[in-house]
């Protein structure tokens, strides 16, 4: 609920890591080398050493000097006894529930701040709003799309890369996410708490902050030393914040180990596209000004094949810019339980969890879901394999743009200080989309010449019962085909087409239904990743 | 009065469960469980609490009342580790409207359980389903109308179990059944949440 400074929260979290409550607050597991140390206080935690004459200025934070190039060398590592201090490997994180609580505190409590130097009337929490939360119940909110579909779920991602960042499993730290969710809903906002928040903040934080964490994990390398290490921390904090603040925090940012095994993927592919889209309209075939994209796509770990019970070990993710939204789609569809079957293991099933945000002319849509899907890999010939794969799902929450019936266009947004008079971040409606639980299905092949991509054909359909909103049963469907070719090294070139059908079915008493089919077409680069 | 007081009690037992652990949380970790650990991978526990309901919805005007009656929550489940149970949760609650009329409510969830200590026996719960409304709310007809929201529970509360296989519970939930049109004979009632919050003792059998 409420408009939130997601932006500002990179520079707010610095602090999170050099407030001395939570040093204070987990004395017994503070990062102890086995070389015996007089106790530090967090004055010289953190020592600013004033340049000599001809000397380049460099600060000294933890064991982490920052600023001069000849304190790069790496220093020789003393072996420490990782086992004392509760970290599960040696490149792992120390263990510490209560410093994972209070640190997704502190996020909130960041979040807050930030709200509330911004101005926000719903910042202005008191013992008699949280009171007034708690004994009124769960409402749904009014907020924007955007705010609700990925500054929610980024939000949760926090609170879930605090729990990995001090050690936490998977679903500790999903517990520890709802429980962030929880106490932002009923103590961070003014707003009555809201049931679509705390499933998106809960969901949609999960995929996003085990993607994140695990991305983190590719940027960093750990037996490096130097200048490139420093970058490479820096870069991998910058995906996950909480996880590179307390690296930088407990020294691990400085220190020679291999990482953590479960965060080594069996493969990562991935690759970059740029270029232009058309898009048509239901008068128009397509428009004849295109529109530039960017999209990112990356599969990390062996989604097709293998048994596991680890919880994202593979991966899908696909982020565009551009292509009519600055941005206009984020896809995260993570493995939580892989198991072949058939003859040989040549199926293969797999438990996903999947977070979704599209916005097209055709539809915006947001959704958090749980899918199996059966697949199988088989070999055309030498050097040509195909993989395909079904799934079907149920989505636990769903949104969907829609206009009340009898309007057939949205209105511009209300101008900041100009609506009702509730004040700012206050959002009073209406709301232009609806929520509901639904179903997801869909099938897709991809076919690949010497383990690079060269065509793709992909169906997906949804459903979503709107349970806030205009009432009604909504259903969209995509289908969309792919060609790449390659042209030199890494580079190569495509082109797709894409048709995308939305049905929506009213329940009023006329039964209204309302049809609305677009077709789009690209042409891009293609740079590969492996 | 009494709605709000049950209210404060569900909240009182979070906060009070909450500090316990955390002052809990200095202690060596990973301390075997009672009686050695449990017997099996089953979860399942069974019990009464009380239970206040409060309906609400978003273009109402009025203040809608606390309505107070008794409910079963069941689980079952497996364990999936030392700090997890999995599994589904029955919670069913009958409130009688102010007319007399009757709603019966069963929200059938899949839920996790999280013990963040594993030697205690505080725990946390979350989960997320189906809510199935059975109301006669200012019905002519004979039959109640049946219907269908989403459901979302979260909860704690603190395991006793003194023997390796039984024990009981203490616990204190908040369901929402947020069900869209609430149906009656004359209007429906748009975009209607339904909060019951319970606080109770149940039986865990392990």
């Amino acid at each position: 609920m409420g408009r939130v400074t997601y932006r500002a929260l990179f520079v707010a979290l610095l602090a999170l890591c050099a407030c001395p409550v939570g040093a204070a607050a987990q004395p017994a597991e503070a990062v102890t080398p086995v070389a015996p140390e007089t106790p530090v206080s967090i004055e010289t935690l953190m020592a600013i050493d004033p340049p000599a004459s001809n000397e380049p200025f460099k600060v000294k934070w933890r064991d982490v000097v920052f600023g001069s190039d000849a304190d790069l060398a790496q220093e020789p590592q003393k072996p420490y006894d990782w086992v004392s201090e509760r970290r599960a490997c040696e490149g792992c994180p120390p263990r510490s529930v209560g410093r994972a609580l209070w640190q997704t505190t502190a996020i909130n409590v960041i979040y807050e701040l930030a709200n509330l130097i911004r101005g926000q009337v719903t910042a202005r929490i008191t013992p008699k709003t949280w009171w007034d939360n708690m004994s009124h119940g769960w409402v749904w909110d009014l907020d924007d799309f955007e705010v609700n579909q990925v500054g929610h779920p980024y939000q949760g991602n926090n609170y879930f890369t605090s729990g990995r960042a001090n050690g936490l499993s998977f679903y500790e730290s999903a517990a520890l996410t709802a429980f962030g969710s929880a106490t932002w809903e009923y103590f961070g906002e003014t707003n009555l708490p809201s049931v679509n928040d705390f499933i998106n903040t809960t969901l949609g934080g999960i995929a996003l902050g085990e993607m994140f964490h695990r991305a983190s994990w590719l940027v960093r390398d750990t037996r490096a030393t130097g200048r490139g290490r420093r970058w490479r921390e820096i870069g991998a904090l910058a995906l996950d914040p909480l996880t590179g603040l307390n690296r930088f925090r407990t020294g691990d940012a400085n220190r020679m180990t291999d990482k953590p095994p479960d965060m080594v993927p069996s493969s990562i592919e991935g690759f970059t596209s740029a270029g232009v889209l058309w898009r048509g309209s239901e008068t128009r075939a397509v428009n004849a000004t295109g529109q530039p994209f960017l999209e990112l796509d990356m599969l990390y770990g062996n989604l097709q094949a293998g048994e596991s019970k680890t919880p994202y070990d593979a991966f899908t993710v696909r982020l565009r810019f551009g292509g009519g939204a600055t941005f206009s789609e984020a896809r995260v569809r993570g493995r939580l339980l892989g198991e072949p079957f058939g003859g040989g293991g040549k199926m293969q099933f797999t438990m996903m969890q999947s977070y979704d945000y599209q916005a097209n002319d055709a539809y915006r849509i947001g959704s958090q879901s749980i899918e199996g899907a059966v697949g199988t890999t088989m070999s055309l010939s030498t050097n040509t394999a195909v993989w395909f794969a079904g799934w079907g799902g149920l989505t636990v929450l769903g949104a969907i743009d829609s206009l009340p019936l009898g309007v057939t266009e949205r209105p511009p947004p209300e101008e900041p200080g100009t609506g009702g008079g509730a004040g700012q971040g206050v959002s009073e409606g209406p709301r232009f989309y609806d929520y509901g639980p639904g179903s997801t299905y869909g099938t897709f092949a991809l076919f690949t010449h010497n383990r690079r991509a060269i065509a793709a054909l992909l169906y997906e359909g949804r459903h979503i019962y709107s349970l806030d909103g205009v009432r009604a049963n909504h259903f969209v469907q995509r289908a969309r085909i792919d060609a790449m070719v390659p042209l030199r090294g890494r580079l190569g070139l495509g082109a797709s087409g894409e048709y995308f059908f939305r049905q929506s079915f009213y329940q009023d008493e006329e039964r209204t239904q309302v049809e609305y089919r677009f077709p789009q077409f690209r042409a891009y680069f293609t740079w590969s990743i492996e | 009065m009494t709605g709000r007081l049950l209210v404060a009690l569900v909240w009182m037992c979070l906060v009070w469960l909450m500090p316990a652990d955390a002052v809990a949380q200095s202690a060596p970790p990973a301390q075997p469980a009672p009686e050695g650990g449990p017997a099996s991978n089953l979860w399942l526990t069974g019990g009464v609490a009380f239970g206040t309901l409060r309906g609400d919805c978003q273009t109402c005007e009025e203040e809608f009342p606390y309505r107070h009656a008794t409910s079963v929550l069941v689980n079952a489940g497996y364990r999936a580790n030392e700090r997890m149970d999995v599994g589904a949760e029955v919670f069913w609650m009958p409130v009688d409207s102010e007319g007399g009329q009757q709603i019966n409510t069963t929200h059938i969830d899949a839920v996790a359980q999280f013990r963040p200590w594993a030697s205690q026996g505080f725990f946390v719960k979350g989960g997320a389903g189906m809510a199935f409304v059975r109301n006669w709310v200012d019905l002519t007809a004979q039959d109640p109308i049946n219907q269908k929201a989403l459901s979302v529970v979260i909860g704690t509360g603190w395991a006793f179990r003194p023997a390796q296989r039984f024990g009981f519970q203490v616990f204190a939930s908040q369901h929402v059944a947020a069900i869209g049109d609430l149906q009656q004979a004359e209007e429906n009632i748009p975009d209607v949440v339904g909060n019951f919050w319970s606080i109770g003792v149940s039986v865990v059998i392990r």
